[in-house]
């Protein structure tokens, strides 16, 4: 299959790839630009692991095409802290990152990236969500190890956090 | 210690937590070697079958195949953990679909799936064995007729396609059966369930020109995969160096060989790198899942409600290889004893082959499954004789010094206060509130099972603490609480401490991420490691603080004496300087538990290590036109001993329990035919956010006498008893008594017709 040149604006920042127009933003974020962050499993959009930001959006990674991303924004967890606005500072974390760190909501943390997106995406258009909304905002991320509870405090703790903070 | 712990006993964040928030945490699926290849494995397409012809030719010659192997190009050895019976690829016979037949390796991964679909398998299909009635029917087809040409544990009894029966006898059951003034009678099943891990199994491995391989892998026990791969491989098992770069959830599925040997002949052939990832499909078809099981229970009990004697049998549906069944039948035997006086017992686990994928260990292996018999028939037999359940429970429960079923002598049984605390907070007077609405609860007991753990504890020359050890971090924050367990130990704090894990060449040995044993071996072995430690300072601070050592004490990072002090970071950079460096080898062995052995036969778990005793209590509501469950409220009140570390104790019940709703109301691989129908996360439903209820979680402390600071395996524990406490609250809500797991909408539905009438 013949490969396109693309240009990929990921985490503020500008890459060029060469890539099969089937290819998925999943694998090159992963296999062409180690951006390792973003996980895989099941690769049909069932658990979220691959969650990321497209313009603002929660995207599962695995069934969006490379191609289609251009032009536009893509956040992934390398660049969330300390807003969003590329690669962090050690020790700098993303008010999420932060309550999900101080909650205990982290185990294996394999889905925990995905998680913390999707908790981004919901919380930037909806600041001062319910424990309902929470709970149906993470319903396409699987965990297997947390039963959620502490993970849905954290989104919350967070909530307010963020609400209270400028750069959020 | 005389002064109230400053690390143990207290919520603080895990060690690991700032990289996996921030995705710079590295996973054995993460990793990646420059030239590597793409392994995938070529896999049976029958449930039984002889293998007429296998050709791999056209696939070797695909453009980017670069190695493609099949069983005869790998030596010719059967491994396994209690019978050696599973080949690396079938060659004449096939057992079940998934079942390995060839690899390859190729470029990338499409290339490598081109040429999985340019082989040819050509099978004559044999009578297939689907369940467990077909294998155990008199002249059953053995599944492996060679079967007492296998190397297995000779405790193991095994028979044909049974692959081990367990038994445990006391007493005379018949004199309990007179004794009793009613004798009841049930059978149960359960299905087949996945751990559910959401980072596949993964394996890198690539060969260096001394003949050496190392293995990147997401194994929860990286020295028994370097024992297989060494009898795999052919090849002595210092040649193989395991390495664990991190875990994405294991819950027992990820404890033996997994793909690792897939990745290490591929690379052998190759002479690449070569990366193996698998699929959702080959989770749900080839992995190591939950054993389904039938059970048959009969209890005998007075009218007072004083059980005289239970007869029970298990039955495990193990798959075509024996896996983890023999040991997991055993057990069961201790799990369907139940934490109860009983003085009869007639006791016994069965494995059974049949043309299925080979099962495995999942957390707490074999205690959803007995326990829900159990204890389900224990409400049952309460409402038979009119006595509250909680009550009948507390009237037969085994309290401090009781003797266990095996004659084990029980000490710090917290079990009365977990049943009475769970029981409080569900609001258990009020046990039916409302039409549709009902309470249940259950209790158990459990191990924290033995094995050897060593670390290797250095004190850097900044004074910080470097903790070596052979574990691995499964995502329990198990190596945060023996983290824990050493800076108290040490004096120094938990940020102090930087951990280095699970690598077969350079860290000790340990028995690795199972039986909820992590934080309490590893724990202990940096006791000692700090035990070691303190000797070696103290003997060069005496000389400095010109004081004896008995006037020492280890405090703030210092060697504190009566009139001075002096800083670890000292004393350890005079040790780089003088000594090699302030370096201590801490281990642990778990003491045998004594039991009597003429109580067991063809047993391989006698007795339950330092156990864990719980109770679990649900109040929900069953609609009755639809069968829908909503649970409004969970409880877990857990024996832990003493918690090393409350938040992360509570995540290990919210997730055991989540894992367990799961498996009580919607989790099941469907076979039909020998074929697995759902083999896809849509279709095998685990539980989401909006699924998985509040938690209310009830930490019970009755120290022990073996863990750190009396701590007791937590793990494997919230996983026990979710399925015989809802199935119980169903009961009480008026959904019928199901005794089938998953308990669906469905099974509700129809339960509820038939008493209908």
């Amino acid at each position: 299959m013949a490969r396109i040149p693309i240009v990929l604006t990921i985490n503020r920042e500008r890459h060029e790839a060469l890539v099969e127009p089937d290819r998925t933003l999943l694998d090159v974020l992963r296999t062409d630009l180690g951006l390792t962050g973003t996980k895989t499993n099941c690769l049909d959009a069932e658990c979220g692991v691959c969650t990321v930001l497209v313009d603002g959006l929660a995207v599962n990674s695995c069934l969006y095409l490379a191609v289609v991303a251009q032009g536009r924004a893509i956040t992934t967890i390398e660049g969330l802290a300390p807003a969003g606005e590329g690669p962090a500072p050690a020790g700098t974390l993303h008010p999420l990152q932060q309550a999900f760190v101080e909650h205990g909501a982290v185990q294996c943390g394999y889905c925990i990236p995905g998680m913390i997106l999707s908790a981004k995406a919901y919380l930037d258009d909806h600041p001062r969500p319910s424990e309902a909304q929470v709970r149906e905002a993470l319903a396409g991320n699987l965990c297997r190890c947390t039963g959620y509870q502490k993970i849905v405090d954290a989104v919350l703790d967070a909530a307010g956090r963020m609400a209270g903070s400028v750069t959020s | 210690m005389s002064a109230a712990p400053r690390v143990v006993g207290h919520s603080l964040p895990r060690l690991d937590a700032p990289g996996k928030v921030t995705g710079s945490a590295v996973y054995a699926a993460d990793f990646a070697l420059p030239g590597m290849l793409y392994g995938k494995v070529f896999r049976s397409a029958e449930p039984h079958a002889r293998l007429a012809r296998l050709d791999t030719s056209r696939a070797a010659g695909l453009p980017g195949v670069r190695a493609v192997i099949s069983a005869s190009d790998v030596p010719d050895v059967r491994y396994g953990a209690a019978v050696k019976d599973e080949p690396v690829f079938a060659s004449d016979v096939v057992r079940y679909v998934g079942q390995p037949v060839a690899a390859v390796a190729a470029v990338t991964l499409e290339a490598a799936e081109a040429a999985l679909a340019a082989i040819e398998a050509v099978y004559e299909p044999l009578p297939p064995v689907l369940d467990l009635a077909a294998a155990l029917a008199p002249g059953a087809p053995l599944i492996h007729p060679e079967w007492r040409s296998y190397t297995a544990n000779p405790i193991l009894q095994r028979d044909g396609n049974v692959c081990n029966r367990a038994r445990i006898v006391v007493g005379d059951v018949e004199r309990g059966w007179v004794e009793a003034d009613r004798v009841f009678e049930h059978r149960f099943t359960t299905a087949m369930v996945h751990q559910g891990y959401t980072e596949p199994r993964a394996a890198v491995a690539a060969w260096d020109s001394s003949g050496q391989v190392t293995v990147w892998s997401n194994t929860q026990l990286p020295f028994d995969v370097q024992a297989t791969l060494a009898d795999i491989l052919a090849i002595a098992p210092s040649k193989i160096r395991v390495i664990v770069p991190g875990v994405g959830g294991g819950f027992g599925g990820k404890l033996r060989i997994g793909v690792e040997h897939f990745a290490a002949l591929l690379a052998r052939k190759s002479g690449r790198p070569v990366k193996v990832l698998t699929t959702s499909e080959e989770e749900l078809t080839a992995a190591y899942p939950r054993q389904g099981t039938v059970i048959e229970l009969k209890t005998g009990v007075t009218r007072e409600g004083r059980l005289t004697a239970r007869q029970g049998r298990i039955y495990f549906d193990t798959g075509a290889f024996a896996g983890s069944g023999p040991g997991v039948a055993s057990v069961a035997t201790l799990v369907l004893a139940g934490p109860y006086r009983t003085p009869n017992l007639h006791l016994e686990g069965y494995a059974v082959y049949t043309n299925k994928t080979n099962c495995g260990s999942y957390r707490a292996p074999s205690g959803p499954q007995a326990n829900f018999a159990v204890e389900s028939q224990m409400d049952i037999i309460a409402d038979a004789l009119g006595i509250d359940p909680l009550e009948l429970r507390l009237r037969n429960i085994v309290h401090e010094g009781d003797e266990g079923p095996t004659g084990q002598v029980l000490t710090a049984v917290g079990l009365e206060e977990c049943l009475r605390r769970a029981a409080a907070a569900i609001g258990w007077r009020d046990r039916r509130p409302e039409p549709g609405r009902g309470k249940g609860l259950a209790c158990g007991w459990w191990t924290t099972t033995g094995g050897s753990s060593g670390v290797y504890v250095k004190i850097n020359p900044d004074g910080t603490v470097a903790l070596n050890t052979g574990a691995v971090e499964i995502g329990t924050a198990a190596l945060t609480g023996a983290a824990q367990v050493l800076a108290e130990s040490l004096g120094v704090d938990l940020a102090d401490i930087t951990v280095v894990s699970g690598d077969t060449f350079a860290t000790p040995f340990d028995f690795g991420a199972q039986g909820s044993r992590t934080a309490f071996a590893v724990g202990n072995a940096c006791r000692a490691a700090a035990a070691e430690l303190q000797r070696k300072l103290f003997a060069l601070a005496a000389v400095q603080l010109g004081v004896s050592e008995e006037a020492l004490a280890l405090r703030d990072k210092h060697v504190v004496g009566p009139s001075g002090r002096v800083s670890l970071a000292d004393l350890a950079r005079q040790s780089q300087q003088a000594g090699g460096g302030m370096i201590a080898h801490g281990t642990f062995i778990a003491p045998g538990t004594a039991y009597d052995t003429k109580r067991v036969e063809g047993h391989v778990y006698p007795a339950f290590h330092s156990p864990s005793f719980h109770a679990h209590a649900v109040d929900l509501t069953v609609d009755e036109a639809t069968g829908e469950v909503t649970i409004h409220k969970y409880v877990v009140a857990q024996d832990v001993g003493f918690a090393l570390n409350p938040t992360y104790i509570e995540g290990q019940i919210e997730g055991g329990v989540a894992q367990g709703l799961g498996q009580t109301l919607s989790e099941e691989i469907v076979y039909r035919d020998g074929r697995v129908l759902n083999a896809n996360l849509t279709d095998y439903k685990m539980p989401t956010s909006l699924d998985v209820p509040r938690i209310e979680s009830i930490l019970v402390e009755h120290p022990g006498g073996v863990g750190p600071f009396g701590a007791k395996g937590v793990g494997e524990p919230p996983n026990v008893e979710p399925p015989a406490a809802v199935a119980n609250a169903i009961a009480a809500a008026g959904g019928g008594r199901i005794t089938s797991l998953p308990i669906t909408a469905e099974k509700i539905v129809l339960a509820s017709r038939r008493e209908a009438g």
